[in-house]
């Protein structure tokens, strides 16, 4: 299937620098662990533009938490400093001790994107099932922006639609824009056009977002909104961009 | 007619019941072992035999899972020294186990 991708990634990295689309990412080892796997998930902690594999600086987030069976934990002093893609990011492993979904997020510090002048803040999960138990996979974090699944965000196979609702402080978002990417983590896939690096679909009116994944892997999803505050730079108002960014992996179908 | 729709009825409630997978969970905790059950749908079954095998896979133990899902037993050290399998059947297609390593028994038993 990635055959579809005609041109090579360093071609659209050398001709789309101007529409790299910045994500941020925690991809755990596994989105489904069954006893036979062990009793942890190892998580990588990274801000990157994904298929390009161009990382980019996380400093320390402000906030890393996991939240199982409605309870929430914080993982920031866990997190253990790592390079990831090139650049500062985390690692981190966590014990998985009763079954069902853990939902792992992170707020980071803003970043400052010079060539969009303004600010990007994107409140970033992932979503990981511990022996063969679901419950909790459709749990809304209460995130002042997040993406809320309506597709079960693990045990997708490749080419399965993934819904979700984009909710941004606690309502969802008529015809929010969600830009879609592909974690190109083995550098085999290539793009005909930069247009297709990151993809884009809107909302509808309930706020309700349509993606069907062309092939298996990890694939991010981001609702971007731009915060009614603003933040200083050199004594300069700017904006700020707030992004609901979910990380949800899609499984080879195998005959 | 009537046969018809008795066929139909039971393949549907089979169907449904087959959907609804079982998962089984323990721990250690206080030296006893605690097995925990639920069905895919987050209901727990009201009945089921719980068997306990050691690492050669000979039965130690048989049990009946309580009315809420769950069963308890005392932790036999000499038993479950190289780990136990956990093994529950609920009824036609609905069975599942789980493995208490060394390590996790270790983790529940203070060790």
């Amino acid at each position: 299937m990635k055959s579809i991708f005609s041109t090579t990634i360093a071609i659209a990295a050398l001709s789309g620098t101007t529409a790299l689309a910045h994500y941020g990412m925690i991809i755990p080892s596994d989105p489904m662990i069954s006893q036979e796997d062990g009793r942890s998930v190892q998580l990588s902690v990274s801000f990157s533009h994904p298929f390009e594999l161009d990382g980019m600086v996380l400093e320390q987030p402000v906030s890393f938490n996991v939240t199982h069976d409605g309870e929430t934990t914080d993982l920031l002093g866990a997190l253990n400093s790592s390079d990831i893609m090139g650049q500062p990011g985390f690692t981190l492993e966590y014990p998985l001790e009763r079954p069902g979904t853990y939902v792992f997020s992170m707020e980071p510090k803003p970043y400052w994107e010079p060539a969009e002048d303004s600010f990007i803040v994107h409140h970033t999960k992932t979503y990981v099932s511990a022996f063969d138990d679901d419950e909790g996979w459709d749990t809304e974090l209460g995130l002042r922006t997040e993406i809320v699944p309506l597709s079960k965000p693990f045990g997708l196979w490749a080419g399965n639609v993934f819904q979700g609702v984009v909710m941004l402080e606690g309502e969802p978002v008529p015809n929010a824009e969600v830009e879609v990417e592909y974690y190109n983590e083995d550098v085999n896939a290539s793009v005909p056009s930069d247009l297709m690096i990151t993809q884009t679909v809107k909302a509808d009116a309930n706020g309700v977002f349509t993606y069907a994944t062309p092939t298996d892997g990890w694939w991010g999803f981001a609702a971007l909104n731009t915060a009614p505050e603003t933040m200083q730079h050199d004594g300069v108002e700017k904006a700020v961009e707030l992004g609901a960014v979910i990380w949800v992996h899609f499984e080879r179908w195998k005959d | 007619m009537p046969r018809l729709l008795a066929i139909l009825a039971v393949v549907a409630l089979a169907t449904t019941a087959q959907a609804h997978q079982l998962n089984v969970f323990a721990f250690v905790e206080d030296k006893t072992v605690v097995v925990e059950t639920r069905f895919s749908n987050g209901n727990h079954p009201v009945s089921g035999t719980v068997r306990i095998l050691n690492e050669k896979q000979e039965t130690v133990l048989t049990l009946s899972l309580e009315t809420d899902g769950t069963v308890r037993f005392p932790l036999d050290r000499d038993a479950a020294a190289s780990g136990l399998t956990i093994e529950v059947k609920t009824g036609e297609g609905h069975d599942d186990y789980w493995i208490l390593t060394p390590e996790d028994i270790a983790r529940g038993s203070g060790d």
